[in-house]
């Protein structure tokens, strides 16, 4: 290779810990690597990652895979329509012993939530959920409790048109740092999980491959990834260019702008660079930007998806140029 | 009201053309005003919905109403009514300037009656147009008068219509063709032919949108004119074909053509010597069977500008009926001479000649009518007869001088000679009085001195050539023609000689007539090509002699049947001085024996016969015609081959900085330098130049490493080029977007390994077309274009926008209604 480049040795480290990672997950999923590394990534950017599909493909697997693979607190949520705000927060009962009131820490006090079929709970309950991954913190009876680090709610939805949902507002679905379909497997994987889930679950046999102090320290890594001027730049063309596509209604927040910047940070750490390319946010674009948009009622008209509306304008959005004449 | 105007203003800008036939403003406003009267008019009968037939009519009467308000005002009634008083005024007005444009060469001066021919004139067409596109609606079809009127300056001179004025006259006209296609498709409604995106997105619009349209008629209208600009000029001249006429300096107008009147002979001369065919003019027959120069015009003056000449004086006593002409001037009694009898026969073609040609010094002459001689030139003139188709003899007396008579001729005696034949005009050029003295330093008397000025000429080592294409004789010209080009015709040669004459002190004025002409059955015929210049000089005793600076047929260029006479050849000069079968002449006899004919016969003579077939002589004029087109065509191809020209300048110049190498910069400056680094960007543009040239070129939205990857998988590179444009592409990457770009290598043999392998996957046309029409150069041509049309949108678009605001309110006010 004619261009040599030395890549800080917190870098290699994050490569194999992240690697690993990613071994342990996909023993448990088959053939979903791109899902998987996308859960990565969206885990060392400090993201919340939504997962939609529809039943039985995996979803509530890969979160529980993740939360394993790492030596970290897990509780899982399953969302139900009778779920109340206080269920996750945790509630203050009162200690007759100390006769004082007791906080009692409901399941968002861990490292990973799983939140299973998020949309099946009532908007109140759904919106408790997203105040606190956007403030990482939790006030009841007017006492805040700091949450955990990392905290990363990994969120599970069935397809809005599926029955008894309550689907996320913009505002909301706005949270998660991406959303990730798993799709159905290919044959050959689906093959091969019969044959290994045939007897046992995998995921039982799954054991941690980093520790909550080697993920924090991937964190701080990949936060000193640098991303210059003129990715800023393009990253900014291109949720600028949702804003004004003729085919959405609505386009991507400043939110995401940061958070597709962060995501490309942990994009490129994972790829062992040290600097953001184009190429990452291209890569990111649809699962970043995509669940946040709504379609216009044209682009409804015509089926077109919003992810097919981003991929459209990643093709459009000229990148980052030399100044070679 | 949009068509009538677009009609007016194109007629206008039209009539801009004829700017170089008149002198003086007074046509221009003239003009102006009869095209705003003919708007007027057309906007006030388009108002009252008048039917199509009697919308002409208006606009006669509106310029009529107008021609006696402007030019016979004080006859009219309250000014603008015409009078019994009134018509007659003004059909005399026509009458002096019909006159005028008869007798001057253009420019004509904008006196009232030219004013009034010409406004009126522009009035007619301007009202033809209006018919034509306004009522008729038939916009292409005005183009018709439109020509017409640009066809009068482009026939009556002899110069082409410059290109600025031809850009308006055609803007103009493009103007009045967008204005009728605007009408006629606005009422189509929206177009689908959008030229941007971006602009497709500026809302719902009420009126039709024909922005896409109007733009590429815009492109065409453009691209149209460009071509008509430009084309003309690859391509071989042709030399117009006039059948009919002589067509003189400022005498062809309004269907005389068939004449040749000489009110400026200067003028006169060019055009007669640039016909593309000769015409005879006159011949004529005489006792010694000797050609001789036959004078019509003495020009006398220089004003700077160029010789003039002094009006004529012919009192009734000089008459030539009255017997013989007053003596030469300077003649002496003891010079020998030669009495020659001259029969001379004009041709009938010739229109309003009225100076006889007539051998120098004339003592004779027997014509019908009332001719009259000046007595101090002895050119014989008239006021009132027209020597067309005249017979008349003319007897002359030649001065014989022998050289040692000449060499006894002591400058003129003040007093015997008139000032302005020795008059150089204030901050006449030093370069010439000093080339004048340092060509006559050794010059013991003046008629040496005069030969030495005709060496200074005719002598090749001195490198004067003979070419029409030189212009006027004005002080500057004539340094030029002295001093630097040395290329003219025989008017540079002859002003140029007579002047330098002056400045050594010798009395000289320049002649206007024809040469001796060829030899034919029994006689000489005299053609529009033999038109001559030459100098005369005044010896004390010997009086006006003629000489010859013009290169002569002998030489290997010039005028056909100038001769160089024999007394102007210096003996002890005369073996060096050689320059053809003319300065074989014994100098004592002073005669001209006859020459071969093919000698004599007029280099434009030859053009022709060449041009017909039947000759093979290549001169500097005649360029042949496969030459020409040759020429042409190497002069296009070389225009062709421009784009691949720059691609190369292009290429050598990125590959030169390619070789620079970066180093890992060792501070924070170094690091934001390199971020720009010349060479990485150099090899990028390189590359995507190269991908452009062989049909794949790289989308603006794909990055480096997508290119590379796509490269590598469509093209199925080999591992040496994988590796190159992984290579070029990380560099490219990492100078873009990491925080320091670290230590690249040259990429030089990565992008020669990527070239050759993207060569190797297109055809074999591909790669010539890359080579000789380099699609990437093409592109930032057409980039260019696109910014100019963007230019032109822009301006488009503030016109758009306050029209689109009144259209607006016309259509509320029709809701409201």
């Amino acid at each position: 290779m004619a261009v040599t480049h030395d890549v800080p040795p917190q870098l290699d480290e994050l490569v194999s810990t992240a690697h690993r990672i990613r071994q342990a997950i996909e023993s448990v999923i088959e053939g979903k690597s791109d899902a998987v590394r996308l859960t990565v990534t969206v885990m060392l950017a400090e993201g919340h990652l939504l997962i939609e599909d529809v039943p039985g493909v995996g979803k509530t697997m890969l979160a529980k895979a993740l939360a394993r693979s790492i030596d970290s607190s897990v509780r899982r949520v399953q969302f139900t329509p009778d779920l109340l705000p206080s269920d996750i927060t945790g509630v203050s009962a009162y200690n007759q012993q100390t006769r004082e009131f007791e906080f009692k820490p409901g399941p968002i006090f861990a490292n990973i939530v799983v939140g299973d079929e998020i949309n099946r709970a009532s908007p109140k309950t759904q919106s408790a959920l997203l105040e606190c991954m956007e403030e990482h913190q939790v006030t009841v009876d007017g006492v805040t409790y700091e949450l955990e680090t990392p905290f990363m709610v990994i969120a599970t939805q069935n397809p809005i048109e599926m029955e008894g949902t309550y689907p996320l507002p913009e505002a909301q679905r706005d949270r998660f740092t991406a959303r990730v379909a798993m799709g159905y497997p290919e044959p050959a994987a689906e093959l091969e999980m019969l044959d290994v889930h045939g007897g046992t679950s995998p995921i039982d046999k799954l054991q941690p491959v980093a520790t909550t102090e080697e993920v924090k320290a991937l964190i701080e890594a990949v936060r000193g990834v640098y991303v210059s001027q003129a990715v800023k730049k393009y990253a900014i063309d291109l949720v600028v260019a949702t804003r004004h596509s003729p085919d959405l209604r609505l386009g991507a927040s400043p939110r995401s702008t940061l958070q597709l910047i962060r995501a490309a940070r942990a994009h490129a750490a994972l790829s062992n660079r040290d600097y953001v390319i184009p190429d990452d946010l291209q890569e990111l674009a649809v699962p970043v930007l995509a669940h946040r948009l709504l379609p216009s009622v044209e682009a409804h008209g015509q089926r077109r998806t919003p992810d097919q509306v981003v991929s459209e304008l990643i093709r459009r959005v000229p990148v980052p140029e030399t100044r070679g004449r | 009201m949009r068509l009538s105007l677009a009609s007016a203003v194109a007629t206008f800008a039209v009539a801009i053309v004829l700017y170089p036939l008149l002198s003086g403003g007074g046509w221009f406003w003239g003009s102006l005003g009869a095209v705003v009267v003919v708007f007027g008019a057309s906007v006030l009968s388009g108002k009252l919905a008048l039917p199509a037939w009697a919308a002409p009519f208006v606009g006669v009467l509106a310029m009529l109403l107008y021609i006696t308000a402007v030019f016979s005002g004080t006859k009219a009634w309250a000014l603008l009514f015409p009078t019994t008083d009134s018509i007659p005024h003004l059909g005399k007005l026509y009458a002096a300037g019909w006159a005028d444009i008869q007798r001057y060469a253009a420019p004509v001066p904008s006196n009232t009656g030219v004013s009034l021919l010409t406004t009126t004139g522009v009035g007619g067409i301007a009202i033809i147009v209006d018919l034509l596109s306004t009522r008729l609606r038939r916009a292409a079809l005005a183009g018709l008068p439109l020509l017409a009127l640009v066809t009068v300056p482009a026939t009556i001179l002899s110069d082409p219509i410059g290109w600025p004025s031809f850009i308006i006259a055609a803007l103009g006209f493009t103007g009045l063709l967008i204005a009728d296609g605007r009408e006629r498709i606005g009422h189509w409604g929206r177009a689908v032919l959008v030229r941007r995106t971006r602009h497709a997105t500026s809302g719902p619009r009420d009126t039709a949108d024909t922005r896409g349209l109007r733009l590429s008629g815009k492109r065409i209208g453009f691209a149209a004119i460009g071509a008509a600009l430009v084309l003309p000029a690859l391509v071989p001249t042709m030399e117009p074909f006039q059948p009919f006429t002589f067509g003189v300096g400022g005498s062809g107008r309004g269907g005389s053509g068939n004449s040749i009147t000489i009110p400026d002979p200067v003028a006169g001369l060019k055009g007669q010597l640039q016909l593309p065919e000769k015409r005879t003019v006159l011949t004529y027959s005489n006792s010694d069977n000797q050609p001789r120069y036959l004078r019509i015009y003495s020009l006398d003056v220089f004003d700077g500008e160029q010789f003039r000449m002094t009006p004529p004086k012919g009192a009734p006593e000089n008459r030539t009926e009255n017997g013989p002409l007053p003596r030469p001037p300077g003649l002496g009694d003891s010079t020998p001479v030669q009495e020659v009898n001259t029969k001379i026969q004009i041709s009938e073609e010739v229109e309003d000649l009225r100076f006889l040609p007539t051998p120098y010094p004339a003592s004779q002459v027997r014509a019908d009518g009332d001719w009259r001689a000046d007595v101090s030139s002895l050119m014989v003139f008239t006021t009132e007869e027209d020597a067309s188709g005249m017979e008349y003899e003319v007897s002359s007396i030649e001065p014989k001088p022998t050289p040692e008579l000449l060499a006894a001729s002591q400058p003129a005696p003040a007093d015997r000679v008139e000032q302005k034949l020795l008059e150089l005009p204030p901050g006449f050029p030093q370069e010439i009085r000093d080339l004048a003295d340092t060509t006559t330093a050794k010059a013991k008397n003046p008629y040496e001195a005069a030969t030495m000025l005709q060496e200074l000429f005719t002598d090749k080592t001195n490198g004067f050539t003979y070419s029409l294409q030189t212009q006027g004789q004005n002080n500057n010209a004539l340094v030029d023609f002295l001093i630097y080009s040395k290329t003219g015709y025989c008017e540079q040669y002859a002003a140029a000689m007579a002047l330098l004459a002056r400045a050594v002190g010798i009395p000289a004025r320049v002649a206007i007539g024809y040469t001796g002409g060829s030899k034919v059955e029994n006689g000489f015929q005299v053609t529009t090509a033999d038109m001559h210049a030459w100098p005369e000089l005044y010896f004390e005793g010997v009086g006006w002699l003629a000489f010859e600076p013009t290169p002569t047929a002998s030489a290997p260029l010039g005028q056909g049947t100038a001769r160089v006479p024999g007394y102007t050849v210096r003996p002890t000069e005369q073996s060096s001085s050689t320059t053809g079968p003319d300065n074989t002449v014994n100098p004592e006899v002073g005669e001209v024996p006859s020459l071969n004919p093919n000698a004599l016969r007029n280099i434009r003579e030859l053009e022709q016969d060449r041009l017909a077939g039947n000759g093979s002589l290549m001169v500097e004029e005649g360029m042949p015609l496969w030459g020409k087109i040759g020429l042409g065509a190497a002069a296009l191809l070389l225009l062709l081959l421009i784009p691949a020209a720059m691609r190369l300048v292009t290429r050598s110049r990125r590959v030169r900085s390619l070789s620079w190498r970066i180093s890992g910069p060792s501070d924070e400056v170094t690091a934001k330098t390199a971020r720009v680094s010349p060479p990485v960007a150099a090899a990028w543009a390189e590359l995507d130049d190269v991908l452009c040239d062989y049909g794949m070129a790289r989308q603006p939205s794909e990055t480096p490493r997508a290119l590379a990857r796509r490269l590598t998988e469509q093209l199925e590179f080999d591992a040496d080029a994988a590796k190159a444009i992984a290579a070029i592409s990380t560099a490219v990457e990492r100078v873009l977007f990491a925080r320091e770009p670290g230590v690249i290598d040259p990429l030089k043999p990565h992008l020669k390994t990527v070239r050759r392998a993207l060569a190797d996957t297109v055809t074999r046309g591909r790669r010539l077309r890359a080579a000789l029409m380099p699609p990437s150069t093409m592109q930032r041509i057409r980039g260019l274009g696109e910014k100019l049309l963007d230019g032109f949108d822009r301006l488009e678009n503030i016109r758009l926008r306050r029209g689109g605001s009144e259209e607006e309110t016309t259509s509320r006010e029709l809701v409201n209604r």
